[in-house]
């Protein structure tokens, strides 16, 4: 110590010696790295005096900033992973500059990924897979949500789209990556950071605030968060400020969506019951359209409707929908100077939903800022977001798949006329579920204003060009302020009524993250080591609170002070904590070897506190052969080879709060005045769960040819989550619909193989294409309780089978021959069938980008095979008989071919004579047989084209205002090739965090075309 | 130096790990809801009472409304209670959109078993013997919908994941059995339940007579297995030793209810009006039969009258499951059930108020019961007594009055019990009357037994002779517990019955 303190002083004292000798020449250096294309500031660069490397360099901090002494004439060396090394010679008026770095496109040995807590690693010393998708890549398609953009374009990351009810104004997703690890069917998603921040949702950034996405395969890549990382992660990098002068960039992309792939609809027989007509029935059990004119509805004011009894000859359904416009507007301004830089962007995004009425808009603002101070670097991030959702229920649409074919919705529009058949008063059937759909759609409306604030401030501090300590703090707010209104509707027949009501909601979620994190980095001799030690704390409180009045006096005044009756409603509060340690070393041996040791212990406040604290070890491995044997260094083949491997065991908590004790709320109706009645939770607690665990393996192979060329990655993960906690499905005669427990194991296999390759790279031409491959086989072993787990209506959990495997009711069988009962009714199978797996084991992605001079296409095409899904329309259609099924016999009894019948001493024989129904009767218990509503779910989609023009230089070289400018036409979803079977619907649209499943909430997809327009200032 | 700056930042970085690491992470006690331990049986038992009463009067009352002859639907309801009226077993044993009796009694049940134990640890008996009584209740209603059902294994949370089912007979048996003990815990029992009790406000002697009713109820349920003969004359025996006698006024569970979307009568809401007045879909949906209003006016009954709506003074049924929209039954030109709103203002015969109680068991029903004992040879008394009495009740109620006139309908032929060949027949067919609207399930279960009175079936029926028989096993159970449904055999809702129906 005492020596230390000596050499210190000594060399002080040596350096001001120094100054006074060659006081003249000297020149402080005060300069920013930066990247030349974005701008954005460089953290990490190495500096150099060339000429005198032995008087140590300078580390860039995090806006980029640097400061160095030399002297004029001398030369500075900036180095920095995935850039080129810049020269620039010292001058001596020169004390602020800024050395702009060009990327190194082509070295794949040199990529840059985003890891864990946001800090940049090499990808050579990785042990574990990561994947980058560039802002470019991600805003193809103009996703409004940026998760979206991912879509197909990342080996081992299956992404569904999910807004299906609400006229598609809220775009939304299901993410997995490498399967599924939990039976708990909403906790397999991966943890969202941006900026190195923790966030529970990342729907509401600007995609073209983002100036990367790195997605971190599978728990080993994201080791360093622990149990929110065992799904893998999602690394959102946001842009930063420019170095030297302002940039102005302005874009706007309007792109018109409509309907298609609607489950089919016969045409031949229209409204009425048993074969007759009638006037005001919904359902389509009358007779065949003949064209003829008739009664339609009941008299209105003594005058009967008429109405021509025939199918147009386009799907009347399709009247329904609007053309949804969805119109983004984005200007974003970007500057800074050598200590500082800044990025101001603006986004307004308006979406018109399909359903009539149906509007979202979304206005965000971003500042990220930064500043250096010496040593100490400081940086805000602040980004505002305010959404606006304004839609109806579902209502409407479950009410057009059902009601006839000759039902003109356009003309039902105009519903608000007194005296119109289609006021709602007067709507030709008085059934409550088969109201006018567009009244419908006008008289329930769902607002909610959703207000995004998520700011982050961090610290950096430099001790030493090797040692440095980093303080980030996120805060992030989201609140929802909502309001469901019914307009009244009384009628003298009561089935047309409609209860005035108003329900107000709230919903507050607050989070605090911070991270302490403390790095060095030293190199000792052909060693260089990493560390890493942080410290996590996480608080997340929630309040959600709702006032509803159920019965409004009047039609125009939606106040709860306005009813009859009590109030409803009430308030919950829910808190989570967490606190957790965590340190990574890596240690590197000539840059081509390197081995990564891992460690995170985690303790959570959901389990009981004598099983909450938890330890995940992992160890990672990675090599680069081609730098290490001689014989490859200079292949003119090979260019690139890596290996890398990794093991990790983390612990993971899935548990929500307050699930250790047996609640009991007041029953419906309670309290009655003074008179309290509790009953209990239908889920059973359970104080001795534990965390679960998830062993994961994985190796991978990275190989470059042809000088880069083409470029391969494969890996192969496996995954092991055993002792899962999750809310075990029970008979309800064990008191409790469900359970929680510590139970199950699922093990997933996925096979990973990225291609990339530049075909051709001329002056003007430029040809790239890319292809993703993933076979997942996600198996459930070792179930709570036995063989067979049910886990979501006809989804299950088997054990050996792939999960989750669809499981209906067939028809009784016999030989493959469906059985009749004498009387020509189906009959359900004794048992369930299992059909297959409801998530897609095959993945395929493929994508190409062309240029030729100014033209640039884009191409995104999607394909996942190996599936079946099922549909909960069916089942209503052939009850409405608006099934095309239900006119195969034209309505008539008959033979059902190929089958049999049981006859009443239960003998099974082929039937000749025993005639069906065919009637509603008949076709309504038909549709219950469930595998009448299973299909196949392989597709082929072009998800995503861009066919784009740069504005020649020349032409913009006239004037000083814009700098470049693009045109483009963008479309999404232009095209699905589906399995013959499937008539249900989009295979790829699911309802929220189901599998194969189509709701019969569920609007049908879209498809959409647009253009785009970006300018640059 | 390396050194001495590793050992600040790790110093500083584990003070902040400890300091009061504990009272950080414990935010982990429900601030929203109490937990069991925090509630008195006080706070239990009056909603496991309401949540019996609104099964009973919403969900029952429909299946056994079109099951028990009673129902059809005018053609505004032509589409509705379609799984109901064509019989579709697998419609109903559907989780989303079926009938769950199921998976509601069981839950019901439950919250009884929680009282019952909570009742054992306190010493608090007379608690533990409603709770008794109450389940052998509700395991009546499961083996009259689903024949085998899990007793000795239910309500066991997950220590028994996948209870065993016991035989209808068997779980018969053992609420009866239920219902014995339940009385003596009562009889026993120290710390009286009060206002509380919202079905008998803590008189002892009512639940005993209640347990005793509901006791006679379940072994004329079994009347036609003449292998239980013996057993049924040896629980009689013991109805009878005990003494108390059974129920003379109606079993009817009244919270206190507000005129209040879900806190009015749940019969009336469902049924009839909301709380503002307006009517709701099923008062234009729901029709009576043409049966039921033949039988009344084949018996002059003015309950008629009292009950349902004159169309152009008469009064118009509809048939029930009839699939095709006619003018003669469309809601406007039918009978509607009768409110206070169709009767200037005062009570009408099932629709009284919204803050009517809601029946359990009647008197009226109570007397049949006996009356059908007496003639059966089973207990001793005046069948024309209980027969009479049994006619009164239900008048009484109908009419909202004591001692009600039935002089002259009682004597008719087609009444009088002393003039009837067939008498148990007549007094099902008096029960079938007395009930409409108020039990209506028992209905269905009666005719299963006796095939009185002989209503027609749905008209969407396969056939002349198809009736529903039981409900299929629910698809929560195939789901969650399917090796023991398979163990069941047929459970077809138009070939299995349940074990009493053996017609």
């Amino acid at each position: 110590m005492k020596n230390i303190s000596l050499k210190l002083t000594f060399i002080l004292l040596a350096s001001l010696l120094i100054n006074i000798v060659y006081g003249q020449e000297h020149v402080i250096v005060r300069g920013r790295i930066a990247d030349k294309e974005t701008g954005a500031p460089l953290q990490g660069a190495s500096i150099i005096i060339k000429e005198n490397e032995r008087s140590g360099g300078a580390v860039s901090g995090a806006t980029g900033g640097f400061m160095l002494r030399g002297h004029v004439g001398q030369t500075l060396q900036v180095t920095m992973l995935g850039y080129l090394n810049k020269q620039v010679s010292l001058k001596a008026d020169e004390h602020d500059i800024v050395v702009f770095l060009d990327r190194d496109v082509r070295q794949l040995s040199e990529v840059v990924v985003t890891g864990a807590l946001g800090v940049k690693r090499s990808s050579r010393e990785l042990g574990t897979s990561a994947q980058s998708v560039s802002t470019e890549d991600l805003n193809l398609g103009k996703a409004v949500n940026p998760l979206l953009g991912l879509s197909s374009k990342v080996a081992g990351l299956r992404i569904n789209a999910t807004d299906l009810t609400t006229g598609k104004t809220d775009p939304g997703i299901q993410i997995r990556l490498r399967g599924t690890r939990s039976l708990n069917r909403s906790k397999n998603n991966p943890i969202y950071v941006v900026d190195g921040v923790p966030l529970p949702d990342i729907t509401r950034i600007n995609p073209n605030d983002i100036a990367d996405i790195t997605v971190l395969k599978g728990a080993n890549a994201a080791a360093l968060y622990g149990s929110e990382g065992v799904n893998g992660a999602v690394m959102i990098t946001t842009k930063a400020g420019r170095s030297g002068g302002g940039e102005i960039n302005f874009s706007n992309s309007t792109t018109f969506s409509n309907i298609y792939l609607l489950p089919p609809a016969q045409t031949s027989f229209g409204q009425g019951q048993n074969g007759l007509y009638s006037a005001v029935t919904a359902e389509s059990w009358g007779d065949r359209y003949d064209g003829t004119e008739r009664d339609f509805g009941l008299p209105i004011n003594g005058v009967q409707p008429k109405r021509i009894y025939a199918a147009p000859s386009k799907d009347n359904r399709l009247k329904f929908f609007d053309t949804g416009v969805t119109a983004q507007n984005d200007l974003s301004f970007s500057g800074g100077d050598s200590k500082s830089a800044y990025f101001l962007s603006l986004q307004d995004v308006r979406i018109k939903g399909v359903i009539p009425g149906d509007k979202s808009s979304r206005t965000g603002v971003r500042f990220n800022g930064s500043r250096g101070f010496n040593k100490l670097t400081t940086s805000f991030n602040v980004n505002y977001v305010l959404f606006k959702n304004n839609t109806t229920s579902d209502g409407p649409w479950l009410s057009v798949y059902t009601q006839p074919a000759n039902i003109d919705y356009k003309a039902a529009r105009d519903w608000q006329d007194p005296n119109s058949p289609n006021h709602p008063l007067n709507w030709y059937t008085p059934v409550s579920s088969t109201r006018n759909p567009l009244f419908m759609a006008d008289n329930n409306r769902n607002t909610s204003d959703q207000h995004i604030l998520n700011s982050k401030l961090e610290f950096a501090y430099q001790f030493t060009d090797w040692l440095s300590v980093t303080n980030r703090t996120g805060y992030y707010l989201q609140h929802e302020d909502g309001r469901v209104t019914n307009r009244k509707l009384v009628s003298e027949v009561s089935t047309r009524n409609i209860n005035g009501s108003v329900n107000d909601f709230g919903r507050t979620f607050n989070r605090i993250n911070n991270d302490l994190v403390l790095n060095a980095n030293k190199n000792f001799g052909d060693f260089s080591t990493k560390l890493l030690v942080g410290q996590n704390l996480r608080m997340d409180d929630i309040k959600d609170v709702n006032i509803e009045a159920k019965n409004l006096l009047f039609d125009d005044i939606f106040n709860q002070g306005s009813r009859t009756g009590e109030l409803t409603g009430g308030t919950k509060i829910t808190e989570f904590r967490s606190l957790s340690t965590y340190g990574e070393l890596t240690v590197g041996y000539n840059n081509y070897l390197f081995l990564t040791l891992i460690g995170r212990n985690d303790k959570v406040s959901t389990l009981d506190p004598e099983r909450n604290s938890y330890f995940s070890p992992g160890v990672s491995s990675s090599f680069v052969f081609t730098d290490a044997i001689a014989a490859l260094k200079n292949s003119t083949i090979l260019s690139y080879g890596r290996v890398y491997a990794s093991f990790n065991r983390t612990g993971n908590v899935t548990l929500d709060p307050y699930r250790l004790n047996l609640t009991y709320s007041q029953a419906p109706g309670f309290p009655y005045g003074g008179l309290v009645g509790f009953i209990p939770s239908t889920k059973e607690p359970n104080r001795l769960l534990k965390p679960e665990f998830v062993t994961s393996y994985e190796g991978g192979l990275q190989l470059g040819f042809f000088n880069n060329r083409l470029n391969a990655d494969i890996a192969y993960a496996y995954s092991d989550s055993d002792g899962q906690i999750f809310d075990a499905g029970m008979s309800s005669a064990t008191g409790f619909k469900s359970t929680y427990v510590n139970a199950g194991r699922m093990v997933n296999n996925t096979f990973e193989l990225t291609l990339n390759g530049t075909a051709i790279k001329t002056a003007d031409m430029d040809l790239q294409l890319g292809l993703n491959f993933t076979y997942t086989n996600t198996q459930a072993k070792d179930l709570y309780a036995g063989e067979l787990f049910n886990i979501f209506r006809q989804a299950y959990a088997i054990k050996d089978l792939p999960y989750p495997t669809l499981r209906m009711t067939d028809f009784l069988r016999e030989n493959g021959k469906i059985v009749l009962d004498k009387n020509g009714d189906v009959l359900p199978s004794e048992d369930e069938v299992n059909l297959g797996t409801m998530v897609p084991p095959y993945l395929f992605g493929f994508n190409t980008s062309f240029r030729y001079k100014s033209f640039t296409l884009g191409l995104q095409l999607d394909a996942r095979l190996g599936s079946w899904m099922y549909s909960e329309v069916i089942p209503r259609m052939y009850t409405a008989g608006t099934h095309p099924e239900t006119v195969k016999y034209n309505r008539e009894a008959f033979i059902m071919p190929n089958s049999m019948v049981r006859l009443d001493d239960g003998s099974i024989v082929d039937n000749k004579d025993v005639y069906s129904k065919g009637d509603k009767a008949w076709w309504d218990k038909y549709g219950k047989i469930q595998t009448t509503t299973a299909a196949k779910a392989d597709y082929l989609k072009l998800r995503e084209v861009y066919i784009g023009f740069n504005l020649p230089e020349r032409l913009l070289a006239r004037q000083n205002l814009v700098k470049r400018a693009s045109v483009g036409v963008v479309g999404n979803n232009l095209f699905v090739i589906r399995h013959s079977s499937n008539t249900l619907g989009d295979p790829e649209a699911l309802y929220n965090q189901t599998d194969g499943y189509t709701s019969f909430r569920q609007i049908p997809t879209s498809r959409s075309i647009g253009f785009n327009i970006n300018m640059t200032f | 130096m390396k050194n001495t700056i590793f050992k600040i930042s790790f110093a500083a970085l584990l003070a902040l790990t400890t300091v009061s690491c504990n009272d950080f992470l414990d935010v982990n006690v429900d601030p929203n809801s109490p937990v069991k331990e925090n509630l008195n049986l006080d706070a239990k038992l009056p909603a496991a009472l309401v949540t019996s009463a609104n099964y009973e009067a919403t969900t029952l009352n429909q299946i056994g409304g079109f099951w028990g002859g009673y129902w059809g639907t005018s053609n505004e309801g032509v589409t509705a209670f379609a799984s109901l009226k064509n019989y579709n077993g697998l419609a109903i044993r559907d989780s989303r959109d079926g009938i769950p009796v199921w998976e509601s009694t069981y839950a019901n049940l439950f919250y009884y078993k929680e009282i019952l134990d909570q009742a054992n640890a306190e010493g608090a008996g007379y608690y533990a013997g409603i709770a008794k009584i109450m389940m052998a209740y509700h395991y009546f209603i499961l083996v009259d919908f689903y024949n085998n059902v899990p007793f000795d294994d239910a309500l066991k949370g997950s220590s028994m994941l996948h209870p065993r089912y016991d035989s209808g007979k068997d779980v018969y048996e053992k609420s009866i059995e239920l219902i014995n003990v339940g009385i003596e815990d009562i009889k026993a029992g120290a710390l009286s339940p009060t206002k509380d009790d919202v079905l008998f406000a803590g008189n002892k002697s009512k639940w005993v007579q209640f347990g005793n009713t509901l006791k006679l109820r379940a072994l004329l349920r079994q009347s036609a297995v003449t292998e239980q003969d013996a057993y049924i004359k040896q629980e009689l025996r013991k109805i009878e030793q005990e003494g108390s006698g059974f129920i003379s006024q109606d079993a009817a569970i009244n919270p206190g209810y507000v005129n209040s979307t879900g806190k009015m009568d749940p019969f009336f809401e469902t049924y009839y009006r909301n709380n503002a007045g307006v009517a709701v879909a099923n008062h234009t949906n729901i029709r009576p039969t043409k049966f039921l209003i033949e039988t009344y006016s084949l018996h002059n009954d003015p309950r008629l009258k009292q009950s349902y709506v004159a169309v152009n003074d008469d009064f118009k049924g509809v048939i029930f499951g009839h699939n095709t929209i006619e003018d003669q039954y469309a809601a406007g030109v039918t009978s509607a059930f009768k409110g206070p709103q169709e009767n200037a203002g005062k009570p009408a015969g099932f629709l009284k108020s919204f803050n009517q109680s809601t029946m359990l068991i009647s008197a009226a029903e109570s007397y049949f019961l006996q009356a059908e004992g007496a003639a059966r040879g089973w207990i001793s008394g005046s069948l024309n007594d209980y027969y009479t009495k049994g006619v009164q009740a239900s008048f009484d109620y109908y009419f909202n009055q004591n001692g009600y006139d039935i002089g002259a309908y009682i004597l008719q032929d087609a009444v009088d019990i002393n003039k009837a060949d067939n008498k148990v027949e007549r007094i099902i067919t008096q029960k079938w009357l007395a009930l409409a609207g108020i039990n209506n399930i028992v209905a269905w279960h009666d005719f299963r037994r006796t095939g009185y009175p002989k209503f027609p079936n749905s008209a969407q029926a396969t056939g002349n002779d198809v009736y529903p028989l039981r409900f299929m096993y629910p698809e929560s159970e195939i789901n969650n517990n399917n090796e023991n449904v398979l163990k069941q055999g047929d459970n077809n809702i138009l070939s299995s019955r349940v074990w009493w129906n053996v017609r």
